[in-house]
């Protein structure tokens, strides 16, 4: 049964004045699949990332999401149309507390890109607020609601993180390095986790380091190095090809 | 606001600044004997012109390598540096008149330097951490304290900077082969592409001479010394360095202590140019900023450079008062619109 | 482990209630009214400390500049160096407008607001499209520009160095604008500013502007068209400014070139950061303050009572980055503490530290600024 492709990289690449970032990137991501991007430092993984996202313009080549392209669209206007990213170093709003973290994603998804509604109140009781609470409990985090996020541990900032991209509904979510720097432990909790969504409507994107993660979770691996896809396929095919072999000299770790 | 620089000593102080006589700057030399070599010609003109530049690119270029400095190693906004600079030109008035001149080219600076050293050590490091909001809130806050206080101890109008006798007068500025008459007072240069011969004050010339060996003192410093080069690594990887053992607390110190020297040695002999008032500070605090902005944050070539256009342009548009009021803002505004890292910046400051 | 599974299985369906959002509450609606009823007594009760009614109306226009101020910097997180432009273009407009058009209040104040709309509009474009130091100096340099402008360009309208003198006496159909009419109808408009302002903080709108302080870039992605809160946020503060710029003119029948400087710009930042940023009466709080100092200490100790100011001002920000109103936040909760420990000890007597600890737990899950309600 052939998967529809959510998305599309055709033909991307991207110098950065004379280092060639992305050569000719090729890559299509199936509907409600977990494709992992993997290849050695160096090798493009963010700029793709960020090209993807609409931080940077790329030189040649198009990206298609659900069969539009996103070539010159501002970062916020690729995020309306489903996708969410989560960030190496957990991105969430310090100072502010947890229930309005978790408030914010919520009208963003209810109110759209721009919305002044001067006419309520952020008061006990207002529906999003309660949304919001409730989002909280579910995600074990109810005990520091009033909390100020800043003052959460890391991992409890990546699930308050990971909440907030989930409020939103995406279709598309990106995970930027999502267990850098996390213990065993952690990395553990954060598989689990990831493998708990639904496919339904949700497809994943993981640009990963720990093979131990990405052959947990992936569908499909996408190999990048030197700014190009050197291997792609199942995960199984994936670490039996020379090629990746070799572009990681011993990097795989065994499993 | 009118640039305080192009304050000569024909000038006229009114409410909220001071506005110069009808006739541009470069007058003082008309007024002095005129020569049937002098007047009219074209290239005398631009030369008098082009030495202007330099000299108010001087005192900018010298404001805005402290700012920049202490921008790019420590990181911090100092919007107190105008406040250094007059603090500095208030003191070299009362060293010169009790001792003398050349006591305050010395002991200024250097009381200048340790200052600097007390405020990082007492207030400034406190804020490293801070964002640059609060930075520029409380160096503003130090600059209006300092000149409400020299308002209270010396009065808010212009206190006299007299110059020197051997800095005072003018220079005769000759061109290769011309015969200046005898009886003309002054120390003779020789300068090529000069029609005859053209005044210009000396102390002015003295101040570029000034700005010059500062400029190149500090260049000295930072390429061939081993303080220099911790200097330059800190600015990039300070964390780098503190674990392998360098002092990096004591330089960012000595750095600041440094900014504030030059600022003070700026003050000592700017402050007969500039006039010595209390509210000078702040003056000439929004240009050197958007000078150091337009030469790139952190960069020194940068600042430099920047200083030196835009002394450039204030004296070529002397004669349209109106732009040249704003040409600083115009640039400035279309510097940070297109290319926020200005000219010699590195990306990713603020980007 | 279960919980977290089943945790984003909730979020990703959650149900939206059928609660319809409510508006401001019976405690916003104190707040705004005792506010009101402050401002609107300040000619008698200030005449208690000393002050005197001119004072009180200066204290309302610049209360209202710093407050729209304050929506820049202390919601969104942006200083501006460059109010003043605002603030200035909109007293010369008010004032050739009384000079040229008719001395009538309204139209001036219309105009006044679509000179501040025009200018905020146009700089705001242009500087808002840099953040943090960059945007504090191209808003210093915007504002430099156009004061310089003033001064030589415009010189014909704005009577240059002098300033915009022979004003007509202010009306307001056939009431003349002297004395305690200024108070009122800056006092009014005081008001209204507050209520909004308070709205603002109170709604989404309040909390977006907040995030972008926090963390632009989840903002962003989260979807949020951050430039357009910026700009919106921008242009209320400019309407602020110009209307405080309108009652200066009104108050005081003359345009100075130093309503354009930067030092008025320094002033509101003063203003604000001395009251407390971000909390809607501190930098009210902060006019007073200063003003109160300006006119009423000077008297006391002459002519350096700018230097005391700009010594409390240092003070504030490296030891009560808050200003008073985190002060006094912090004297309610210690004087709160002994009240409620003191209790405890009389045994007879229900201690209503659970009943107050139920709803705090309630009322403090909202915001951090839930407190911010004095």
């Amino acid at each position: 049964m052939p998967a529809k492709a959510i998305l599309s990289v055709q033909g991307v690449s991207k110098s950065f004045g004379g280092l060639k970032a992305l050569r000719n990137v090729n890559l299509t991501v199936e509907e409600n699949s977990i494709h992992a991007i993997i290849g050695p430092n160096g090798a493009g993984k963010s700029t793709l990332l960020n090209i993807l996202v609409g931080l940077i313009a790329a030189d040649e080549g198009v990206i298609l999401y659900d069969g539009s392209p996103l070539t010159g669209l501002s970062p916020y206007k690729i995020i309306q149309k489903g996708i969410a990213r989560v960030f190496q170093t957990p991105q969430i709003f310090p100072a502010l507390s947890l229930l309005e973290n978790v408030a914010i994603a919520a009208f963003a998804r209810r109110d759209g890109q721009f919305g002044i509604k001067m006419r309520e109140a952020l008061r006990p009781g207002h529906p999003v607020l309660e949304e919001a609470a409730d989002i909280l409990h579910h995600v074990g985090l109810a005990a520091y609601m009033s909390e100020k996020a800043q003052y959460l541990s890391r991992g409890d900032k990546r699930r308050l993180e990971l909440a907030l991209c989930l409020v939103s509904k995406p279709r598309l979510l990106l995970l930027d390095e999502p267990t850098a720097g996390m213990s065993r432990h952690d990395t553990n909790r954060t598989i689990d986790l990831l493998r708990a969504l639904s496919r339904q409507g949700m497809t994943k994107i993981i640009i990963e380091h720990d093979m131990h993660v990405v052959f947990s979770l992936a569908d499909r691996i996408s190999v990048l190095a030197q700014g190009h896809v050197i291997a792609e396929g199942h995960p199984e095919a994936v670490r039996a090809d020379a090629r990746v072999q070799e572009a990681y000299l011993g990097g795989v770790h065994a499993q | 606001m009118i640039l305080p620089l192009l304050v000569p000593v024909n000038s006229v102080p009114t409410k909220w600044g001071y506005k110069a006589q009808s006739h541009p700057p470069l007058a003082p030399w008309r007024e002095c004997w005129g020569s049937p070599w002098t007047e009219g010609v074209f290239v005398n003109a631009y030369i008098l012109q082009f030495l202007t530049g330099l000299q108010l690119g001087a005192i900018y270029a010298l404001i805005a390598l402290g700012l920049t400095l202490i921008f790019g190693t420590l990181g911090v906004v100092n919007f107190a540096h105008g406040a250094l600079y007059i603090l500095a030109a208030y003191a070299a008035v009362l060293v010169a008149t009790k001792i003398g001149f050349l006591w305050a080219v010395v002991l200024v600076p250097s009381a200048l330097f340790c200052f600097g050293i007390v405020l990082e050590r007492g207030l400034i490091r406190f804020f490293y951490s801070r964002p640059h909001t609060d930075q520029i809130l409380v160096t503003f806050g130090l600059a209006m304290v300092n000149e409400e206080m020299l308002k209270w101890i010396f009065g808010a109008s212009n206190i006299p900077f007299s110059l020197p006798r051997w800095g005072a007068g003018n220079t005769i500025l000759y061109g290769l082969g011309v015969v200046v008459p005898a009886p003309i007072p002054g120390l003779r240069i020789p300068l090529p592409l000069v029609q005859g011969f053209i005044f210009y004050p000396t102390w002015r010339l003295l101040l570029i001479l000034v700005a010059f060996c500062t400029v190149l003192g500090l260049f000295i410093l930072l390429q061939f010394t081993r303080f220099g080069l911790v200097v330059r690594a800190g600015r990039r990887e300070p964390e780098m360095l503190r674990f392998l053992g360098v002092n990096i607390t004591q330089c960012f110190t000595v750095v600041f202590g440094l900014g504030c020297m030059i600022a003070g040695i700026a003050g000592v002999f700017g402050g007969p140019i500039t006039q010595v008032s209390p509210g000078v500070g702040m003056a000439l605090l929004v240009p050197s900023f958007l000078v150091v902005v337009i030469g790139g944050m952190g960069s020194l070539a940068g600042a430099l450079v920047a200083a030196v256009m835009l002394g450039m342009a204030l004296a070529f548009t002397a004669e349209l008062a109106a732009l040249q009021q704003i040409i600083i803002y115009l640039v400035a505004v279309v510097v940070l619109l297109v290319r926020p890292r200005g000219l010699f910046g590195q990306k990713g400051v603020f980007e | 482990m279960t919980d977290d599974m089943s945790v984003l299985q909730a979020a990703r369906s959650s149900a939206s209630p059928t609660l319809r959002p409510r508006g401001l509450g019976g405690r916003d609606y104190v707040v705004i009214s005792a506010f009101a009823l402050v401002i609107l007594t300040m000619p008698m009760w200030i005449l208690t400390i000393g002050g005197y009614e001119a004072l009180a109306t200066k204290i309302v226009i610049w209360g209202l500049f710093a407050l729209g101020f304050d929506i820049m910097l202390g919601f969104t997180g942006y200083l501006s160096f460059g109010h003043a432009a605002f603030f200035g273009t909109a007293a010369y407009a008010t004032g050739l407008s009384l000079k040229h058009l008719t001395p009538n209040l309204l139209p001036a104040l219309g105009i006044s607001i679509v000179t501040a709309v025009l200018i905020g509009g146009l700089i705001g474009v242009l500087s808002l499209r840099r953040s943090g130091i960059y945007f504090s100096i191209l808003s210093l340099a915007f504002a430099e520009m156009l004061h310089a402008a003033a001064l030589s360009i415009f010189q014909q309208y704005t009577g240059g160095d002098n300033g915009l003198t022979g004003l007509p006496l202010p009306m307001l159909f056939g009431l003349q604008m002297q004395g305690i009419a200024v108070f009122y109808v800056a006092a009014v408009l005081l008001i209204i500013g507050f209520a909004v302002a308070w709205k603002i903080k109170r709604a989404p709108f309040g909390l977006m502007l907040r995030a972008i302080k926090e963390n632009p870039l989840r903002l962003e992605y989260a979807g949020i068209n951050i430039w357009a809160y910026k700009m919106a946020a921008f242009m209320i503060s400019t309407v602020y400014a110009g209307i405080a710029g309108f009652l200066m003119v009104v108050y005081q029948p003359y345009v100075a070139t130093q309503y354009v400087h930067w030092s008025t710009s320094g002033e509101v930042v003063i203003m604000s950061v001395i009251g407390g940023v971000g909390t809607l009466v501190g930098p009210i709080l902060g006019a007073g303050f200063m003003l109160y100092f300006e006119n009423v200490v000077q008297a006391i100790i002459g002519e350096q009572w700018r230097l005391v100011l700009g010594f409390v001002f240092v003070c504030v920000v490296i030891f009560l980055p808050g200003g008073f109103v985190a002060l006094g936040h912090t004297i309610w909760h210690r004087l709160g503490h002994l009240v409620r420990s003191r209790r405890r000890n009389v045994s007879d007597m229900e201690t209503d530290s659970e009943t107050s600890g139920r709803s705090s737990a309630r009322a403090g899950a909202y915001t951090s600024g839930e407190h911010d309600a004095c």
